[in-house]
C-alpha cells in the first residue's frame, strides 16, 4: 500500500486489495507444487543437497502446513458406497478406511470433551485410542479415557446431545487407492486385484454425481468406494491439502477519512503463507495494483522484484 | 504391526482355533510385502515411481503363484473316497498334481498315470455312422462315450496261478471275462500291467479318471495350488526365504513393462531376480551336513 501510494494519490479500495491478496496468495500456493516437482527432479540429478541445502524439505514443510484430515460424509441417507469430498480440498493425498466398527449410537447428554451414551457398555467394547466420528456433523476425535460404561473422555469437544456417532478400531487401517475411471471396471473384474476391504479403491465421481444442491453444493466432488460393501458412515477419512483461506484486510470506517486497519474484526484473516514469501507476495500484489491504477512503474517494480526472487530461488 | 508374542503363537490368545498361528513365523504376509515394497522400493528417489498399489499387488500375487507351482514345495494333500463312476473331482484350488495314491489297508500305493486316454466325448450316430443333429444344428451327444463306459473294466489279468495270467480281459462286478486269448505278446504295456489301478486326468472336465479301484476307493491326491487361498488376501503368504525374491520379481516386472526404462536397468533387475530365486531354492532344499553325512556313509558299499 505504501508503494502504491507513491504519488499520494491515495490507496486502492480494501475490496480490491483483498481480491489482489487472494490472487497473489493462490498464485504462490500453486507454485509450491510445481517447485516441489522441479526440485525433486533436480535432487535426482544431484543438483540439490541435504541439510540446509534441502530445498525439497522446506517446500514439504510449507505444503504440509495446509495438510488436514476429515471424515467423509455420505451424500444420501441410504448409506451406499458414495462419499463426499471436503469442500476446501486442493489435492487429495490419501484416503483411509477404518474397517472395524466397534460401536455406534446417539449421545444422551452433553458434557465438554466427553461422549455420554446411557445405553452403552464402553468398558468392554472400546479402547483408549479408538476413533470417534460424529456422523451428524462429520467431526472426529480420539478416546483418551474410559470413565465408565456410559462415559468416554475424548480428545476434542465434538459431541452434543442427540448427535450420532461411530467408534472405530484404531488398528488395521488401510489406504483406499485412487483409480482412474477408465481402469476401475478392469480392476473390479480382475481376480487378482479386485478391491477388497484390505485393498480398497475409489474413483472420483463426475458431474453426474448426485450431491446435495444449494449454495454449498459440491457437485462432482464425490467418490465411489470399492468394494461396494464399504458403506459405513464415517469409515472413510481423507488426508488432503486444503486451499489457503482467503486473506481479509478488515478495517474501520471513519467518516471522511481513509479506512483504518482493524485486526480485531472477526472476519480478519491473515495470509497463510510463510513469512519468507512476503517479498514475493508484495511483488505480485503490486503488479495487480499497478495495472489498476495505471502506474507502469508500480507494475514494473513488482515484476522486477518477482523476477529477481525467481532467479535467486531456482 | 508388531511380532506376535508366544501366548498368541501357541494358544492364539485363548481364541479358537488354537493352532491359528502355529508355524506362522516361517511366512511373510502379502500385506507386508505390498507395504514394504511401497515403502522401500518406490518413490521419488527410487527406480520405480508413480506406480499404483494394485500393480504391486498384482505382481506380488503373480510372483507368489509362480513360487507355488514349483520352487516353494508347498504340497497340499486331499483324501477323498471315489464312487462307482471312478472319478475323483479335482480340488477347487488344484493347479497340478504331484502324486496320486490309493490308500489301502493303511498303506499308500502310488498309482501310475496311463498315457492312453480313458475318457472321450462322443456324438450319436445312425447305422451308417452319420452324425445325428438336433433342430439347431448341434450334434447330439450321449451322456457317456463307449470309452467312458468301458473304462476301468478292460485290463490285464494278473494271477500266476491262472490260465488267464497276463491275458487282456474285462472285469465286471469283480468277475473277469475273457473273449479270446491273444498269442504270445512281445512287449507288455507296463503302464497297465500293474496290480494297482491307473489314472488319467481330464483337465477340462476337472476329474481324475481311474481304470478300476476294486473295493478300495480311497484316493489320496498330492497337488500344488497357486497360494491364493481362495481369494482371501489376508491369508496369502510366502516363505521368508523367498521374501527378497518377491521384491525383486515385482521390481523386475514393473521395470520390464515401463516405457523408457534403460535396458541395463532392466537387465540388472532380471539378474537380481534370477539369482535370488536360486539362493532361495538352495536354502529351501535344506542341504546341510547331517543329511550329506547319511548319504556319504554308504559311499564304500559295493553296488551289486
Amino acid at each position: 500500500m505504501a508503494v502504491a501510494n507513491k504519488n499520494n494519490y491515495g490507496y486502492i479500495s480494501p475490496q480490491d486489495f483483498n481480491l489482489y491478496c487472494l490472487q497473489a496468495q493462490m498464485d504462490i500456493f500453486e507454485d509450491y507444487f510445481y517447485q516441489y516437482n522441479n526440485w525433486i527432479n533436480r535432487e535426482n540429478a544431484r543438483s540439490s543437497g541435504q541439510g540446509y541445502a534441502d530445498i525439497v524439505k522446506g517446500l514439504e514443510e510449507v505444503i504440509d502446513t495446509f495438510s488436514t484430515t476429515a471424515y467423509l460424509a455420505q451424500p444420501n441417507a441410504n448409506l451406499n458406497n458414495n462419499y463426499n469430498l471436503p469442500a476446501d480440498y486442493y489435492l487429495i493425498n490419501k484416503l483411509f478406511y477404518y474397517p472395524t466398527l466397534k460401536v455406534s449410537g446417539t449421545t444422551t447428554l452433553t458434557n465438554a470433551n466427553q461422549l455420554i451414551d446411557s445405553t452403552q457398555l464402553f468398558t468392554s467394547t472400546v479402547a483408549v485410542g479408538d476413533l470417534i466420528t460424529n456422523t451428524t456433523d462429520n467431526t472426529s476425535a480420539y478416546i483418551t479415557a474410559i470413565v465408565s460404561d456410559t462415559v468416554l473422555t475424548i480428545s476434542a469437544d465434538i459431541m452434543a446431545v442427540g448427535e450420532t456417532y461411530s467408534i472405530y478400531n484404531q488398528y488395521n487401517i488401510t489406504e483406499v487407492e485412487r483409480v482412474n475411471q477408465n481402469k476401475i471396471f478392469y480392476l473390479t473384474s480382475s481376480k487378482l486385484t479386485y478391491p477388497t476391504t484390505q485393498y480398497p479403491a475409489y474413483v472420483l465421481g463426475g458431474a453426474s454425481s448426485n450431491v446435495a444442491a444449494g449454495p454449498n453444493s459440491f457437485v462432482g466432488n464425490t467418490i465411489t468406494v470399492y468394494p461396494s460393501t464399504i458403506t459405513q458412515g464415517g469409515a472413510i477419512q481423507a488426508q488432503y491439502i486444503r486451499y489457503p483461506l482467503p486473506p481479509q484486510w478488515t478495517y474501520l470506517n471513519t467518516s471522511g477519512n481513509d479506512p483504518i486497519f482493524n485486526p480485531a474484526d472477526p472476519l480478519y484473516q491473515n495470509f497463510e503463507l510463510p513469512a519468507s514469501d512476503e517479498p514475493n507476495l508484495v511483488a505480485k500484489i503490486l503488479q495487480y495494483i499497478g495495472v489498476e491504477i495505471r502506474e507502469g512503474e508500480v507494475y514494473q517494480f513488482g515484476a522486477t522484484e518477482e523476477n529477481l526472487d525467481t532467479q535467486e530461488t531456482s | 504391526m508388531t511380532y506376535i508374542n508366544q501366548y498368541q503363537y501357541y494358544a492364539n490368545s485363548g481364541n479358537a482355533p488354537e493352532d491359528e498361528n502355529w508355524g506362522s513365523y516361517q511366512y511373510v504376509s502379502l500385506q507386508d510385502i505390498v507395504n514394504n515394497f511401497m515403502l522401500m522400493y518406490q518413490g521419488n528417489h527410487e527406480l520405480i515411481n508413480n506406480v499404483n498399489r494394485f500393480q504391486i499387488l498384482f505382481y506380488a500375487k503373480r510372483g507368489i503363484q509362480e513360487l507355488n507351482y514349483d520352487a516353494m514345495k508347498e504340497i497340499k494333500i486331499l483324501q477323498l473316497d471315489v464312487g462307482a463312476n471312478l472319478r475323483f473331482i479335482l480340488p477347487y484350488d488344484y493347479v497340478n498334481w504331484v502324486r496320486i495314491s490309493q490308500f489301502r489297508n493303511g498303506v499308500l500305493y502310488p498309482l501310475t498315470e496311463n498315457i492312453q486316454t480313458n475318457w472321450s466325448s462322443a456324438y450319436l450316430q445312425d447305422n451308417n455312422s452319420n452324425i445325428l443333429f438336433d433342430q439347431d444344428g448341434n450334434a447330439l451327444s450321449p451322456q457317456d462315450s463307449q470309452v467312458d463306459l468301458s473304462r476301468g473294466k478292460a485290463g490285464i489279468y494278473l494271477n500266476s496261478n491262472s490260465v488267464f495270467h497276463n491275458q487282456p480281459g474285462v472285469c465286471l462286478d469283480g468277475c473277469w471275462y475273457f473273449e479270446y486269448a491273444i498269442g504270445a505278446r512281445f512287449g507288455l504295456n507296463t503302464e497297465t500291467a500293474n496290480i494297482n489301478p491307473t489314472f488319467k486326468i481330464d483337465k477340462k472336465a476337472g476329474v481324475i479318471n481311474f481304470s478300476s479301484l476294486g473295493d478300495y476307493s480311497s484316493i489320496v491326491l498330492e497337488y500344488v495350488s497357486d497360494g491364493m487361498e481362495g481369494g482371501d488376501d489376508s491369508k496369502i503368504s510366502v516363505n521368508k526365504l523367498f521374501e527378497d525374491y518377491i521384491y525383486a520379481f515385482i521390481k523386475y516386472s514393473i521395470l520390464n513393462n515401463r516405457l523408457g526404462a534403460q535396458e541395463y536397468i532392466v537387465n540388472r533387475a532380471r539378474k537380481d531376480k534370477a539369482s535370488l530365486l536360486r539362493n532361495a531354492k538352495i536354502r529351501l532344499s535344506n542341504i546341510h551336513p547331517g543329511r550329506l553325512l547319511m548319504n556319504l556313509r554308504g559311499q564304500n558299499k559295493l553296488i551289486k
